[in-house]
């Protein structure tokens, strides 16, 4: 565990010195998080002109489903696809030898391998945009049970877009390019700054049960709003934690079944 | 020590003819073949000896290097290094060996060596003392100096090989399993890794299994060599040995000032070249003394040597018999 917890911080450690390694990169890409953040707002100010509510949801809840968008989009943007991104690169040059011969979990090596540590001005973006969107509702602020389980699923919801992502980059153990890998997942993902509410039929079971964005969004926003009942909060923690182990089964099988590119 | 037994890996590779159509046709039917890699290889090497592994492209050398350090399942066999069952990957062999790949980098590309180093300290969990003493014993023999500090895309390709080699000794491994580390690299380079591999070994007494196109290299460093071809071992003994049996006649060099015709020169042996006044000669064993006797008397032969065939043709004649063995068999 210790090994881990070392390896994590070399990692943050490094990942944060190559991304200085290119200066104007750095900066740039801060100003690209802040235009990111406030063109994120925009569909939302467009829905909500001239109407009080959409499925059920005020634009105040519908504000808080986006803070959870923003964060997650932040830790999808700054950990998970990076890394996995790496992965796919690693197996195509059969550079990801080099990572089975670490004597760490493969799998814990490379999710964690590349951070993009400026994301952290998403997550205080979606943290100033939740505190806002209280405000506007009146209410006052939102129970610490209501923060905590808030707080858990967004956990849930980082761990069920990262093993969404395993189970897609295991993929490229047999397919070796899949290069629109990101913009895929991203276009998904894109949907998840929506409450689920507002899809109907077929679509609604997708976003619930195959590509969970309501568990991702959602639901954590209905907990923070005291909102979500316990057997859904439940199902939303049983969802993700099954997420994870059929990630982690699909990753095992890709693992042997990897036959390492040329020599 | 390394032990290989029956050793084989099969690939099953997906095989289609040119064109358009076959390509359309593969979509719905495809057509597999199985490649035969490494076939029934078996070896034991100790504990501290340096072995060259040798083999045309596509012998299976990186396939069995591969199987060796765990990053291939054998199809049927037996592999053991160091007392453990590569595959298995456990925690304890992986920090007893290492794979160091002439063809690929595990350098952190926008970053100095020293970040790599910082990191695998971090994954093989080396002590900061030993990881101090290390890094400084590496850095003597390699001569890293400056280049550590220096982002990786910076530094030239024999400057980034001298940190891989360190990247990948940082953990002090027992066994080293080199595939090509010196390719690419100018005679200077290849010479400084050559002594470095050496002064490793003996100091370490590490046990190396080392692939390169560079006879000079395996020459120089193995004492033993082991050669596969067509995923089958055909050889497996000292360097001097193989040499004797399959080509025991010595090269015989040198410089005549007096003019001599090739018929003369016949009479004391094979010619095999003659480059202006520079003559060699293949002579066989049993002659040599007398006819170095008259090359140095009567002719007044000068810069005479007398050296074994190059490793390189006595590998092309076995890997010529060893086609023509493999063209003699009924189909499998």
């Amino acid at each position: 565990m210790r090994r881990y917890l070392r390896l994590v911080t070399v990692q943050f450690r490094i990942s944060a010195a190559a991304g200085m390694a290119y200066r104007s990169d750095f900066l740039l890409e801060g100003v690209m998080t802040i235009a990111w953040a406030a063109l994120t707002l925009l569909p939302l100010a467009v829905l909500y002109d001239g109407r009080a509510s959409v499925a059920g949801w005020t634009v105040e809840s519908a504000l808080i489903v986006m803070a959870y968008f923003m964060a997650v989009k932040a830790a999808l943007e700054g950990v998970i696809s990076p890394s996995l991104i790496d992965l796919v690169e690693r197996i195509r040059t059969g550079a990801f030898d080099y990572v089975l011969l670490k004597p760490v979990d493969a799998q814990a090596l490379i999710s964690a391998s590349r951070f993009e540590p400026w994301k952290i001005f998403d997550i205080l973006g979606a943290i100033a945009l939740a505190a806002y969107a209280f405000h506007r509702r009146g209410l006052g602020p939102p129970a610490l049970a209501d923060v905590a389980l808030g707080m858990l699923l967004f956990v849930a919801g980082v761990l069920a877009m990262y093993s969404i992502w395993i189970m897609f980059a295991a993929a490229s153990f047999w397919v070796v390019r899949l290069d629109n890998l990101t913009f895929l997942i991203g276009a998904i993902f894109d949907t998840a700054r929506w409450p689920v509410h507002v899809f109907r039929g077929v679509w609604r079971f997708v976003f619930t049960f195959i590509f969970p964005i309501a568990v991702m969004t959602t639901f954590p926003a209905m907990a923070l709003l005291g909102e979500l009942d316990s057997d859904t909060a439940l199902a939303t923690l049983g969802g993700s934690a099954l997420l994870l182990v059929l990630s982690r089964l699909v990753w095992r099988t890709a693992i042997r079944s990897y036959t390492s590119a040329s020599s | 020590m390394i032990r290989a037994r029956d050793l084989t890996k099969h690939f099953r590779v997906h095989k289609r003819p040119p064109g358009f159509v076959s390509a359309m046709k593969s979509l719905v039917r495809r057509k597999y073949e199985v490649v035969k890699a490494v076939d029934g290889v078996s070896f034991t090497i100790e504990r501290g000896e340096r072995v060259g592994f040798l083999g045309p492209n596509g012998a299976g050398k990186t396939t069995t290097l591969k199987v060796l350090a765990g990053l291939l399942h054998p199809t049927s066999g037996e592999a053991l290094v160091e007392g453990f069952t590569p595959f298995r990957r456990q925690t304890r062999f992986l920090e007893a060996i290492t794979l160091v790949m002439g063809q690929k980098s595990q350098l952190i590309w926008d970053l100095p060596p020293s970040e790599t180093y910082a990191m695998n300290r971090a994954v093989f969990d080396v002590p900061h003392d030993q990881f101090k003493t290390t890094l400084a014993e590496l850095t003597e023999l390699l001569d890293l100096g400056p280049l550590i500090d220096k982002p990786t895309r910076q530094l030239s390709l024999g400057e980034r090989m001298k940190c891989e080699l360190a990247a990948a000794l940082l953990h002090r491994p027992h066994t080293l399993f080199l595939d090509e580390p010196t390719i690419g690299l100018d005679v200077a380079m290849q010479l400084a890794i050559r002594d470095f591999v050496r002064s490793y070994n003996t100091r370490h007494e590490a046990t190396v299994l080392l692939t390169s196109h560079y006879m000079d290299d395996v020459v120089a460093l193995c004492p033993r060599i082991i050669v596969i071809d067509a995923g089958k071992l055909i050889h497996d003994g000292d360097l001097r040995g193989l040499i004797k049996t399959m080509d025991p006649d010595k090269r015989v060099s040198f410089t005549l000032t007096d003019g001599i015709t090739d018929d003369e020169l016949a009479k004391l042996g094979t010619l095999l070249a003659r480059d202006g006044k520079r003559i060699t000669l293949r002579i066989s064993e049993s002659e040599l003394p007398e006819a170095v006797g008259h090359l140095l008397g009567p002719l007044h032969a000068a810069d005479l040597a007398i050296e074994d065939p190059p490793l390189e043709e006595i590998l092309r004649v076995m890997f010529g018999k060893s086609k023509e063995a493999r063209a003699g068999e009924p189909p499998p």
